[in-house]
């Protein structure tokens, strides 16, 4: 398994508009990637209800995974970079 | 959530025919309870714009940015039994949310934990009456 773990950096931490943008980007990607917080429940990168049980705010580290591959280790750097951007400046 | 969601601000028979009148409504009763400003509404309607706030499950969570209208912490649930077209999702849950500061993620973390177990999410959906309501939210 693949891993990347990130501290979120939009102000308003992954929620809402974020959210929604991360969301997104991870339903394009069709590799699957799971999100976590620390050691807690791993939920799936394209579920808007379960990223947003994570309770993620600005500067909490998420770990990224997915399967080992060249598609997945794809997939993890476009998530991470995205989380790594402030999603919530206009042109995010 | 208990300190937040109160029985007034429970409305199980409600009708709209766009998204646009579903959240002004949710913007209305959180204004009626005192919990938001009336300028809230329109944040509400412009949040709503500028990305669906549908989040699954036939739930959406209408909010709006503008924290200087909020007066307390405070949620609204809205049900629409005639649904609701969501920019191409049915929606029939409305779960407006007015929150200072950063309490509103702690709060749709909460939400999300209950909407992401399908049978709680049903229940919800389904409430026969107002106490089914706060029985599963608070």
């Amino acid at each position: 398994m693949a891993e990347r773990t990130v501290a979120v950096a939009a102000q308003a931490g992954l929620h809402a508009r974020p959210a929604k943008l991360f969301v997104q980007a991870a339903m394009k990607l069709g590799v699957p990637v799971k999100i976590r917080v620390g050691s807690g429940k791993e939920v799936p990168a394209n579920s808007m209800l379960g990223v947003l049980s994570l309770g993620a705010v600005q500067g909490t580290e998420v770990t990224l995974s997915a399967a080992d591959g060249p598609d997945g280790e794809a997939a993890l750097d476009a998530l991470a970079a995205l989380l790594a951007r402030d999603l919530d400046a206009a042109d995010a | 959530m208990r300190e937040v969601l109160e029985a007034r601000a429970v409305h199980l028979h409600e009708k709209a025919a766009t998204r646009e009148e579903a959240v002004a409504r949710c913007g209305e009763v959180l204004v009626e309870i005192g919990a938001v400003a009336a300028p809230y509404v329109e944040a509400m309607l412009e949040r709503e714009r500028s990305i669906s706030t549908y989040v699954g499950e036939g739930v959406a969570i209408p909010h709006g940015m503008s924290k200087e209208h909020v007066l307390r912490d405070a949620i609204c649930v809205l049900r629409f039994p005639g649904g609701i077209d969501w920019d191409g999702e049915p929606v029939t849950l409305c779960i407006g949310i007015a929150a200072k500061g950063d309490g509103h993620v702690a709060l749709l973390a909460e939400l999300a934990e209950i909407l992401l177990d399908p049978d709680r999410a049903r229940t919800l959906r389904e409430a026969p009456d107002v106490e089914a309501v706060m029985k599963e939210l608070t």
